[in-house]
């Protein structure tokens, strides 16, 4: 019992972990953030439960893939923040990301006879404008 | 670093370090920007944070933040590819084929003069302990012919007659001379000498055990210091496998 509990746990974590770099380019789509920004505005939109750390690899290999544009800004509050913002090769990627989404939640519902409304990935193009 | 109260800023720093104990082999730009974003990044939690216990807050904000490992953990394969690749790679092959060629030999030489040491080390002990043994032997040999001497004197003419018992001509005589309780403690005296001397090696062998032990002691100590000491500065050079934590700090116990 205790493990199937665990079990479920780690599968939640790895569907989330799976789903936020999508989450991440839908934030940045039109408004750049710094990492602690970001993660503020998906723990407003969502349930974010996982660790504030994991956002940084994410930001990073976007960087490193070119998905991403960054820039350190001054701040009056502390130290300078690392702003991001998708790049246009970042939006083309995002927007086939966001319909193969859409698609696999579609066949999620079929197979799992889930009743939703409005489908996670059109939630996350929607919220881009 | 940023301004925090004394006790948060330390347990801050212990944060930073081990986080930077993950970069060891990414490049130092790209992991001093890192590190000012992170810091950036637990400041302004920190300030957000709400509460009156500094230490509380700012654990509960490494606590949102996670393991360095996680935060680190999509930056680790590129460095270490680049560490790779950033050494001169023929060098490294070269110097891999001259190991393999000269350092394998080498080393099996040494450790065949190792083992040879030991090994003589040992044959010296078991040799002084088999003299020391035969030392002691003869005394009791000698005590027990004297009382059969002084005792047993038709057993004494039996064991000559039989050739148990052999005497040079010139040292015969002069035993002849003697009386037999004269002969009796001529033996006795022979045999306090051997086993004066067989006890007095057995003293001096503890001695000899305790130097033995003591120069192994300080030879295998000073091997695991090169050894300790070689492993630290392939590790500082980037060779060797990062250690994942630095031991006794305040942030790593913040997690267990």
């Amino acid at each position: 019992m205790e493990y199937q509990e665990e079990a479920r746990e780690r599968r939640i974590t790895q569907l989330r972990k799976g789903i936020l770099e999508l989450a991440v380019m839908g934030v940045l789509y039109t408004e750049r953030h710094y990492g602690y920004s970001l993660i503020r505005v998906l723990a407003e939109r969502g349930s974010l439960t996982l660790k504030e750390g994991t956002i940084y690899p994410i930001l990073a290999r976007l960087d490193r893939e070119g998905l991403v544009r960054s820039e350190w800004v001054e701040s009056d509050q502390g130290p300078p923040r690392k702003y991001y913002v998708l790049t246009l090769s970042g939006r083309k990627l995002f927007d086939e990301l966001s319909r193969e989404f859409d698609s696999l939640v579609s066949l999620v519902e079929k197979d799992g006879g889930l009743e939703r409304t409005e489908p996670v990935g059109r939630k996350l193009t929607v919220r881009r404008g | 670093m940023s301004n925090y109260p004394d006790v948060a800023g330390k347990i801050v720093r212990d944060y930073m370090e081990r986080v930077e104990s993950h970069l060891g082999l990414v490049p130092g730009p790209e992991r001093e920007e890192f590190l000012r974003e992170v810091d950036s990044h637990l400041y302004e939690a920190y300030q957000r944070m709400p509460g009156e216990d500094d230490v509380a807050r700012i654990l509960a904000v490494l606590r949102n933040f996670g393991e360095p490992a996680e935060a680190v953990s999509d930056r680790l394969p590129k460095a270490m590819m680049n560490s790779g690749m950033k050494r001169n790679l023929p060098l490294h092959i070269v110097a891999g084929i001259l190991i393999a060629l000269f350092g394998i030999p080498l080393g099996f030489g040494g450790v065949a003069v190792l083992a040879g040491i030991l090994m003589s080390l040992a044959g010296m002990v078991v040799a002084y302990f088999t003299a020391t043994a035969s030392l002691l032997m003869a005394g009791m040999f000698f005590f027990l012919l004297a009382l059969v001497r002084m005792y047993q004197p038709d057993l004494w003419d039996r064991l000559i007659s039989l050739g148990v018992i052999q005497m040079d001509k010139e040292v015969a005589l002069i035993v002849e001379e003697m009386t037999p309780a004269g002969q009796g403690f001529l033996l006795i005296l022979f045999a306090c000498v051997f086993i004066g001397a067989g006890l007095g090696m057995l003293w001096l062998g503890k001695h000899l055990m305790r130097g033995l032990r003591f120069l192994l002691v300080l030879a295998f100590d000073r091997l695991g210091k090169l050894a300790r000491n070689t492993r630290r500065k392939l590790r500082a050079s980037g060779w060797g496998p990062m250690r994942p934590w630095r031991a006794h700090s305040h942030a790593e116990n913040a997690f267990r």
